[in-house]
Parts: C-alpha cells; structure tokens; sequence
C-alpha cells in the first residue's frame, strides 16, 4: 500500500515536470508556443503586445498586435531607470493598448540580446502589477515567429481603446526598506551575471560593485536556450531549486540592476514554477548601492 | 566570415537593377567611373561615392525637388552657420565660412541619396544601404535616427532620458509630424529652423479649447502664449552638451532647464546648453568678439512629451517650489552675459 502511494507521489511530481509550464489558475499558459498563438489568434479576448520598436513594427509584426514601445512601460522616475509609470500613465497605457481585465495578454518582443529578452518578462511583471491576470510571454519572441515562418503583417493596428482602473498588485514589488528588513530571513536573489554578483563588474550608473547582503547567484540568462526560447521547465525547476530551495511558500526577493533583468525569474518563479511568494525588488542595486546604510556583500 | 555576409549592408541585388527604372542608365550614369574598366583601379576611376550630392543628378528627373532642395535647410546647412555666426565680428565672419563653415559644418548636409538610398555617415560611419540600394521613400528610423540621434531621436524613443514620447508610444515616427515641404523645402531661404514655416506644432493638432478637463482647459488658457508646450509637457530629461572644442572633446549630461526663451525672451520654455564655448574657435583664429551677444542656451524643442508629468500634476513645482528654472547661480561659469536675459522666477498663484 505505501509503495502503491510513493509510485503515486512520484508519478504526479514527474507529470508535473513534464507538462510544459502549466499554471492553474489561468486561462493562459504564462510561456505560450509559436504554435499556440498561430492556432490561437482568432480568440477575441486575445491581446498581442509588441514592445519593439515603432519602426521595427511597422517592418513586419504579428497580424494583429498592437504595438507599445517598452519605454512606455518602464520609465525613469525619480532618478532610477525602469520604474513603473505613475498609475494614472500606466491605466492610459494598458487603456490604450486594448487591454481589459479579462483579456488574454501575449507579451512578444526580441528574443535575441539579454535587455531584449528581459524586457519581455518585464512587461509581462508589470501588467501583472497592475492587476491583469492572464499575462503570458512568446516563446523566443518574434525572433522565433519569422524563424518558424508564421505569417507577418504591416498593417499598424489601431486597438480599441478601454478605460483600464489598475488594481495594483502589491504583493509581487519589494521597496528598499522591505528589503532591507528581509535580509537574514527571506531568499534574496541577485539575477545578474556572475561578475556583477561577485563584484568585479559594475554598470557606470550604479554607485559600487557588489551585491546585497546574503544574495544568492542565479542568472537570468541562465533560463534560455541560445535561440533565445525558456529552457524546459524541468531544467528551469532545477536551477531555481538550486538558488532558492523547494519551499514554495518562502519568501523570494529577485533584483538586478534596474529591475528589469530580474523580471525573468520572477516570472519563471512566481508563474511558471508556482513559487507562491516572489516579489521583485525594482529600485535594484541602482538605489541598493546609492544609500551608504544598506547592506552590501563582498 | 564570407565577404557577401561582411558586406551585405553594401551589396546591391542584381534583381533590384533589373526592376528598379533608377538603374536603368547603368550604374555610372550617377557613380561615374569606367564600367570598361577590367581592373578595380580602371573601374573606379572618377568614382562618386555620394553621386546625389550634386542636386543635378537626381534632378534630371526630379527636378521640382532639386530646385527646392538647393535652399533647404537639410542641404544648405544654413542653421550651423547662423546660430553661431551672430557671435562673430563681420572679419571672423568671413574666416568662419572659409575655414570652419564649409570644411566641417557644411559636410554634414543631407544629399538625397542620404535619407532616399543610404543611411547617412555619423563620424565616418554609416550602416549601409537603407535597403539593398533600393531607392526608399522614407524609413526614418534609418536616416533621421541617424543624423539626429545623439539629442532628438533617443529622446523620443525614450533610449536616452528614460521616458518614451507619448507620441512615440502611440506609433508615431518623426514624418507623421514633420512633412515632406520641410525636408524637400519650398521656394524660401530659411536662415534657421525657427524660420521654417511648414514645421509642425502642437496646436496644429491640439487645439487650445478642446481640452477634455476642466483642469487642462483653465491652464492652457493661463499659460498660452506664455508658456511653450515643452515647459509643462517635457516628460524628463534631455541632453546637454558642454564645452565643445576645448581641447577634450565635448561631454553631455541629461539636464532639464525652463527659463525665458532666448527668441523672445518672454516665453517660458525648455532650455538646452550649447556647447560654444569662448575658445571654441580659437584654431581657426576666431576670438568671436561679440560672444556675449549670445546666450549658452537655446530654447529646445524637447521630443519627450508626456500628457501627465510633474508641472502638469502640480502648479507648485513651478509656482512656490520653481523647480528646474534657470537661477543666477546655475549658470555656466565664464558662460555668456546674455544668458541672465534667460533668468525668469515663477509668480505665486493668485
């Protein structure tokens, strides 16, 4: 009888693993395939978001995305780059994009480059902020839509515009204060590359190297594949078992530079993986390693 | 790496030749050079590299554009020489435009092929044909980004300054605004752009009176005429540069300056810092005696506009705190008398 459960457990805990990037209580899977969005284009509760640039757009984009620039979703406010807009803004943006609080939100960039792949997971943490549910990202981005010749279109689409109240999300944002009172007891996660975590690199707008206190190492990069498409989610699973444990209930702070690199695995974590209590610290080692009283390592 | 991959931005489709009637008199009807040639040397005798700098070329078949391009700005460069030339004395004039004007200013006017064929060089360096030596109608993100993309164009796209354009973010591109007539020109000389006629303007779209609140109608009536646009609607910072030719290069740093315009100097509006400094010319010889004719600071036309920003939420920032306004002790050191004509302190509210 016991091993008939153990064969079980084992059994479910292996389909889990197998069932790519599964989520239950969405309409959407969070990581959506070329193939899904091909077949699912049609649902008019859909919304496309193409965070290139207007000039790439317009050269070709998916039929039926609407195009919102990434800087008009992460902005610099008070002297820190990739802060959420005012939420009056946001409501416009997220209004003017077409999206409503049912909607079907595929967020599609470049998968090519670092900045471009974090900025895809980017948006998608800052709608979810903002209270949308059913957030989603393209597999390896546009990049893996024209590679895998899907059909393309140049016609600018003008959306119907809603009137959008953000229901802020606060539970998945961390300000410095909170941080800084999580240290010693939540996971912090540094989601820069090695030789920024280890010290011996630095971006020239942040005031010092180094990391926060007691972060722990895990790359965003380390999520894809070279084309740019997520890693499956087995192998995801096990690097972020490896960072931060199989406590899905533990409290999670990830941070980069500005917050937007650190969207990656907050959003891997939080809505792939069904880590329960991720938050992204958004000010980042920016503002961490401005103020001489918080805590840095090494 | 493959010479057809090293150079694919340069190679020209042999398909293209076939379709496209530009080609249809051979490559050296514009570039020149010795098609007989057998030898690359021979071949490329005579070679024109920007063929349509010479306005006859293309206008031998438009030749209404030629004959309006010749005094546009875009060609003439004629803003260069002017925004500095009042600084000048009438003999440092002449030996500006002998030995500054056309040898370095005037090489970075726009022949056609620059926004039509090619994106333009930038400090020697150009990205290759727009597309495949095709002749494009416009693709601005090729050839304005390029000419304009150390203080206008990342402004806009938010690349620089951290914000996108509101016009921007709802897919405009710099020709939504700025029409044919102002890069083509008209039958008139303009000096400047400030002179320019056909330049777009806010109203022109946003009319004063149409507002949709209450709140933006009263403060649009308040201020028209003598606020710009860009004073309340600037979304953030902008570059500035500084200390251009003194010996280490020019360096820039984001600022956001309101003060009096130095057109009217009644206006209150976005200012930018130019890097004219008092030896910038002294190579060429030219102390510019009159250097305090002008202020360091021009007003700007900043492409970073947002509906909402920090003015347009509170009258206090500028009202009681007068934040961002140029004051006595902001000004640039050894920096122009003219520049306190600028200087303008915010009124309290009634």
């Amino acid at each position: 009888m016991k091993r008939g459960v153990l064969y079980c457990t084992i059994f479910v805990f292996i389909s889990m693993l197998l069932i790519p990037f599964v989520s239950a209580a969405r309409d959407i899977e969070p990581v959506v395939s070329t193939d899904w969005l091909a077949k699912n284009m049609n649902n008019p509760k859909l919304v496309i978001v193409d965070i290139r640039k207007v000039e790439d757009y317009k050269t070709g984009h998916i039929p039926g995305a609407v195009n919102v620039f990434f800087n008009t979703w992460a902005v610099m406010k008070t002297g820190l780059r990739n802060e959420i807009p005012p939420l009056d803004d946001l409501a416009d943006i997220i209004g003017s994009a077409g999206i409503s609080p049912d909607s079907l939100v595929v967020v599609v960039g470049d998968a090519d480059l670092p900045p471009n792949r974090s900025g895809i997971t980017r948006v998608a943490w800052t709608l979810r902020y903002a209270g949308i549910e059913n957030v989603a990202v393209l597999d390896g981005g546009y990049d893996k839509w024209k590679s895998d010749k899907k059909p393309l279109s140049t016609d600018a689409v003008k959306p119907k515009q809603t009137k959008y109240q953000v229901k802020v999300n606060e539970a998945i944002f961390a300000k410095k204060g909170h941080v800084i009172g999580a240290i010693g007891k939540a996971v912090i996660v540094d989601a820069r590359g090695a030789d920024f975590y280890e010290g011996k690199q630095k971006l020239d707008f942040v005031a010092k190297a180094g990391r926060i206190k007691s972060a722990v190492n895990l790359p965003a990069m380390a999520a894809y594949n070279k084309d740019g498409t997520f890693k499956n989610r087995k192998e995801l699973s096990d690097l972020a078992a490896k960072a931060v444990g199989t406590d899905t209930s533990k409290e999670i702070i990830v941070y980069c530079d500005t917050g937007r690199l650190c969207s990656v695995w907050v959003f891997i974590m939080s809505d792939v993986l069904g880590y329960k209590n991720v938050k992204s610290y958004d000010g980042s080692s920016e503002e961490w390693m401005k103020d001489p009283n918080a805590p840095t390592e090494p | 790496m493959p010479a057809e991959l090293k150079y694919k931005a340069f190679l020209v489709d042999k398909k293209l030749i076939d379709a496209d009637p530009h080609f249809v008199d051979g490559c050296a009807s514009c570039h020149k050079g010795d098609e007989k040639g057998v030898s690359r040397e021979k071949a490329h005798a005579g070679f024109v590299k920007r063929p349509s700098s010479d306005l006859k070329i293309c206008g031998k078949c438009h030749d209404n554009v030629a004959k309006t391009y010749k005094d546009s700005l875009h060609f003439t460069t004629a803003g260069l020489r002017h925004g500095v030339s009042g600084r000048f004395s009438s003999k440092e004039q002449k030996i500006f435009d002998e030995k500054v004007f056309q040898k370095s200013c005037r090489s970075c006017h726009a022949s056609c092929g620059d926004c039509h064929v090619m994106s333009p060089k930038i400090g020697g360096i150009t990205t290759g044909f727009i597309k495949n030596h095709q002749f494009v109608k416009k693709d601005d993100g090729k050839t304005c980004a390029m000419c304009h993309g150390g203080r206008v164009y990342p402004e806009y796209t938010g690349d620089y300054g951290g914000s996108a354009d509101v016009h921007y973010q709802k897919g405009m591109t710099c020709l939504d605004c700025h029409k044919k007539a102002e890069f083509h020109g008209t039958a008139s000389v303009y000096k400047t752009k400030k002179e320019v006629k056909e330049k777009p303007s806010c109203t022109g779209c946003h009319k004063i009176g149409d507002e949709k609140t209450e709140k933006a109608k009263t403060s649009h009536a308040q201020h028209n005429n003598r606020v710009s646009c860009y004073a309340c609607h600037s979304g953030g910072t902008y570059r500035n540069c500084y200390d251009c030719h003194l010996g280490k290069g020019a360096t820039s740093k984001p600022g956001f300056i309101l003060g009096l315009s130095p057109r009217d100097k009644k206006t209150v509006t976005t200012l930018r810092v130019i890097p004219t400094v008092r030896n910038t010319f002294k190579a060429a010889g030219i102390a510019m005696e009159k250097y305090d004719a002008l202020p360091n600071y021009w007003d700007a036309a900043t492409h970073n506009i947002k509906k909402r920003t920090e003015r347009t939420r509170s009258c206090e920032i500028c009202h009681v705190e007068k934040q961002d306004f140029l004051t006595k002790d902001k000004l640039l050191k050894n920096g122009s008398k003219a520049n306190e004509l600028l200087l303008y302190t915010p009124k309290p509210i009634k």
